[in-house]
């Protein structure tokens, strides 16, 4: 399945960041309690930011630590401090639903995994030398945000400023007549 | 050496994981995390080809961050209407949101 | 004058519009005023018309293109015969006298607006029927009378066998529109005109554009086919049955309608286009037999009936045999001549009739009448001027237009028509003269509440009457030899002679007021004298024939059970089929439908899971199988 892999550390810190990453999201799944969830969730958020330095996205890998892991993370867990988070997810009855679930799920998994690693893609082979070798990343990405994305960017930022008047609108309590 | 394939693999197997949360969890905040996990897994995606790719450009850390942003700014609106929901309905439960059957 | 003819039917159409503007609140002085002159308008030009054609003769007819369909080219217009100059006075006459009549018999009726304007309607209709020069303007007049027909008789709808009669007369003169209609389209067919002149034309040159069948059978068959038509608007046997039923109706109505005027259009029709009929002996032979039997058979019925304007019905019908039979034995000066004088005498009958009905309280029923002379004299007299003219005494009219006819039928050789026409001649003179004895003579068989309050109806009642009643004296004498039989040089004026015409022959008119006068002692002696009981005759050894001719010789039950029974039975099939068949399929797809989504709708849970899982699911299978289809990944 991996042959010819090399053993270095790159190789070796992948294969235990993506041990966290799967260990994490199967807890998220397994956890009984809704907070150790979210707790889970914070893991995947993180191990996810160490892949993302490993695939040299260094900006993005500091952005998802500060909005994911820190702010939604966060966020989270305050919704579920307002809503019943006492309260256990009932355990599993199996029915139809979940039996469905995993085998569409799997299905669909297992379909990527043959398109990935059977069905003879010739994937593009990793050179050595990064392709952004020394060069700064957050430079990069400012240059192309502000000259080939501008538009795109700005219309993102309408949209959150839309998405935080609306989710204030939402959860603001409706006064009473 | 590091290749394409194990960052897709893993990328995939997040995705599912994410799915099935999505698909069969009850509490509507962890259908919202999973639903974060599965885009969490097409960034990885998108990261993969952007330094692995063809043509590595760029260009893919850029789609990631509008997804990330995104993808907050719906966490934000989802909670919200948790919360209102909540309010309303005194429960979290995805099962009991059945207002639209028959 | 000819030239306005149109103007005729024209008064009385825009005095039905004035009238429907106006409304149903119109009051009555006001609307019988507005109707009256228009009529009396129409009268006026009539009689201008009469003259001018009396003086110029006949004239071409005044035609205008009205629209083409592909290659057929379709006219309207209005022409002036003789014989439509003399329907027109005859038709605005009446038509005047009835509606003032109206007044008085229609006082206080709720729709008393309405039954004007439905009577202007008609009138209409009859005039551009009688001044139509082409069959298909005739159709279509033809209908409208129907029509208006049908209305009048169901004027008064809310009872039961009003709306039955309506229906019925309606339904049966149908059926002889069919045949006309079928004959009309042949017509059109075979010579590719409508118009009058061109089809006579066709018919003399017997040239046709139909292959299919030889020319002398395609006018046998047209003209048997144009024949029926009027054998269901004159009431011929065996279509008769509608007439006495249409008594129903307001009896101005009879009057105008089912015994002056439109009941003649069959009659008119047959005489506008004898050509056609002419020019086949067998179709003629038809006519002539089909008359003979109907003026036999309605005699022998209205000896019985007990209802006087039933027996006057029968009397019109007899008297349309009279006329038809005449056609049929091409004694057409006879046969329209006797259409004038009967529509004289038959609406001073009906007029008279209905003031005896309006002064006893709406009964028409003979046993409860009687000993009204002395409290109706005026009617009882115009009553009996009537009875002469239609038992045929002389000088009234119908003694010389009924001696024509048996002269006609005698001089043409069909001795058994002319028996025929003999015993019923004896008949009529009964009938009439026995519902005169049973309602002038004698003591008052009603309430004796009803009796005292019988008194006559005030001058708009007794105009038309004593007017009615002049013209049923004077107007027999047109055609009699004492004024050189104007009326036929009237007839023939600017145009050919049709069909025969005989000397007069006093034996022969000695031997008709002969056998009217046996009638009449006979009715004298039954119900005046009473030295012959008729409860005797009738439950002794007469009785079947009485049993039959009170039951109009059960042709009603039999057209019941013969006809009605059977097409209900086809209808209740069809309602069957319809219910259970047709209606079924249509359920089965609606009720398939409806359980398919009671089925269905359980798929829609609301679970947004189910929804998800759904589409995974789906994309799963649908991706797999494409990926299967092209081999993997390409």
């Amino acid at each position: 399945m991996f042959s010819g892999l090399v053993i270095t550390g790159q190789t070796v810190a992948f294969f235990l960041i993506a041990l966290f990453l799967i260990a994490c999201g199967v807890m998220l799944l397994s956890m009984k309690k809704v907070i150790y969830m979210a707790i889970s969730i914070g893991g995947v958020f993180i191990g996810a930011a160490a892949v993302y330095i490993l695939l040299e996205a260094d900006f993005l890998a500091f952005a998802q630590v500060l909005v994911y892991a820190g702010a939604i993370t966060i966020m989270l867990l305050f919704a579920i401090m307002l809503t019943k988070h006492d309260e256990l997810e009932r355990p599993a009855v199996i029915t139809a639903h979940p039996v469905w679930s995993v085998l569409g799920t799997a299905g669909l998994g297992l379909i990527v995994l043959w398109v990935v690693k059977f069905s003879g893609i010739k994937w593009p082979q990793a050179t050595a030398d990064s392709p952004f070798q020394g060069q700064d990343n957050v430079k990069m990405i400012g240059e192309s945000l502000f000259s080939q994305y501008v538009i795109p960017f700005e219309l993102v930022s309408v949209v959150l400023i839309v998405a935080l008047v609306g989710a204030i609108t939402l959860a603001n309590k409706e006064e009473k007549n | 050496m590091l290749s394409v394939e194990q960052f897709l693999t893993l990328g995939a197997i997040l995705f599912c994981i994410g799915l099935f949360g999505a698909l069969t969890k009850r509490n509507i905040i962890i259908v919202l995390v999973s639903v974060e996990l599965m885009l969490t897994a097409v960034n990885i995606n998108l990261l993969t080809f952007a330094r692995f790719g063809l043509t590595p450009s760029i260009n893919g850390q850029i789609f990631t961050l509008f997804v990330m942003t995104i993808a907050a700014a719906e966490v934000a609106v989802g909670l919200a209407i948790l919360i209102a929901l909540y309010r309303n309905r005194n429960t979290s439960d995805v099962r009991d949101q059945d207002l639209m059957k028959w | 004058m000819v030239q306005n003819a149109w103007l005729i039917p024209l008064f009385p159409l825009v005095a039905y519009l004035l009238l429907f503007v106006l409304g149903r609140r119109a009051q009555e002085g006001i609307v019988t005023g507005i109707s009256v002159l228009a009529a009396l308008a129409g009268f006026i030009v009539s009689l201008l018309i009469l003259s001018d054609v009396n003086a110029n003769g006949a004239q071409a007819p005044y035609v205008f293109h009205w629209l083409t369909v592909g290659q057929h080219s379709l006219s309207m217009g209005y022409e002036v015969t003789p014989l439509n100059a003399m329907m027109l006075t005859v038709v605005t006459f009446i038509s005047t006298l009835v509606l003032l009549f109206s007044k008085g018999y229609m006082h206080g009726d709720e729709r008393y607006s309405v039954f004007y304007q439905y009577l202007n309607l008609f009138i209409f209709s009859m005039l551009g029927l009688v001044i139509s020069p082409n069959l298909l303007q005739v159709y279509m007049f033809w209908e409208l009378v129907g029509l208006c027909s049908f209305l009048l008789v169901g004027f008064w709808y809310f009872k039961p066998e009003a709306a039955a009669a309506a229906k019925k007369a309606f339904i049966v003169t149908r059926i002889g529109d069919v045949g006309l209609f079928i004959g009309i389209v042949l017509i059109y067919v075979a010579t590719g005109t409508f118009e009058y002149s061109g089809v006579f034309e066709a018919f003399q040159a017997k040239k046709f554009a139909i292959d299919w069948i030889t020319p002398d059978h395609l006018i046998t068959l047209i003209g048997i086919l144009v024949f029926i038509g009027a054998i269901g608007k004159s009431a011929q046997f065996p279509l008769h049955t509608w007439l006495p039923d249409a008594m129903e109706g307001p009896t101005p109505v009879s009057a105008l309608i089912h015994a002056a005027t439109m009941v003649a259009a069959g009659v008119y029709l047959v005489a506008r286009a004898f050509p056609i009929f002419e020019a086949s002996p067998d179709t003629l032979t038809v006519i002539g037999i089909i008359g003979g039997i109907t003026a036999i058979f309605a005699a022998l019925i209205g000896l019985t009936q007990n209802d006087i304007k039933r027996v006057v019905a029968y009397s019109t019908v007899s008297q349309l045999g009279y006329m038809v039979m005449a056609l049929g034995v091409s004694a057409y000066t006879a046969s329209t001549f006797h259409l004038m004088t009967h529509a004289f005498f038959k609406a001073l009958l009906f007029l008279a009739s209905g003031s005896v009905i309006h002064a006893i309280h709406h009964n028409q029923d003979l046993r409860k009448m009687g000993g009204l002379w002395k409290k109706l004299p005026l009617t009882g007299w115009t009553f009996l001027v009537g009875a002469l003219a239609l038992s045929g005494i002389p000088p009234f009219a119908g003694f010389w237009s009924k001696d024509e006819i048996l002269l006609g039928a005698y001089n043409s050789g069909h001795y058994v028509l002319f028996t025929l026409a003999l015993i019923a001649a004896f008949c009529t003179a009964f009938y009439i003269f026995r519902v005169f004895f049973m309602t002038f003579t004698g003591e008052f068989r009603g309430e004796k509440d009803v009796y005292d309050h019988a008194h006559e109806s005030g001058p708009v009642m007794a105009i038309p009457l004593v007017l009615l009643s002049i013209m049923a004296i004077v107007v027999g004498f047109l055609n009699s030899p004492l004024m050189n039989n104007a009326f036929e040089h009237f007839l023939f004026k600017g145009g050919e002679e049709i069909g025969n015409v005989y000397e007069a022959n006093w034996g022969m008119a000695g031997l008709a007021t002969l056998v009217a006068l046996l009638g009449i002692g006979l009715a004298y002696l039954m119900y005046k004298k009473q030295s012959i009981k008729p409860e005797n005759l009738a439950n002794g050894a007469l009785r079947p024939l009485y049993q039959l001719s009170l039951n109009k010789f059960y042709v009603d039950e039999l057209y019941h059970y013969v006809i009605v029974k059977p097409v209900v039975w086809i209808g209740h099939i069809l309602n069957f089929i319809d219910k259970w068949i047709v209606d079924g399929i249509v359920h089965l797809f609606g009720e398939g439908t409806l359980i398919g989504s009671l089925g269905l709708k359980y798929s829609q849970n609301g679970q947004v899971q189910t929804y998800g899982l759904v589409t995974l699911v789906g994309a799963v299978l649908l991706i797999g199988f494409a990926m299967y289809a092209v081999g993997g990944v390409k």
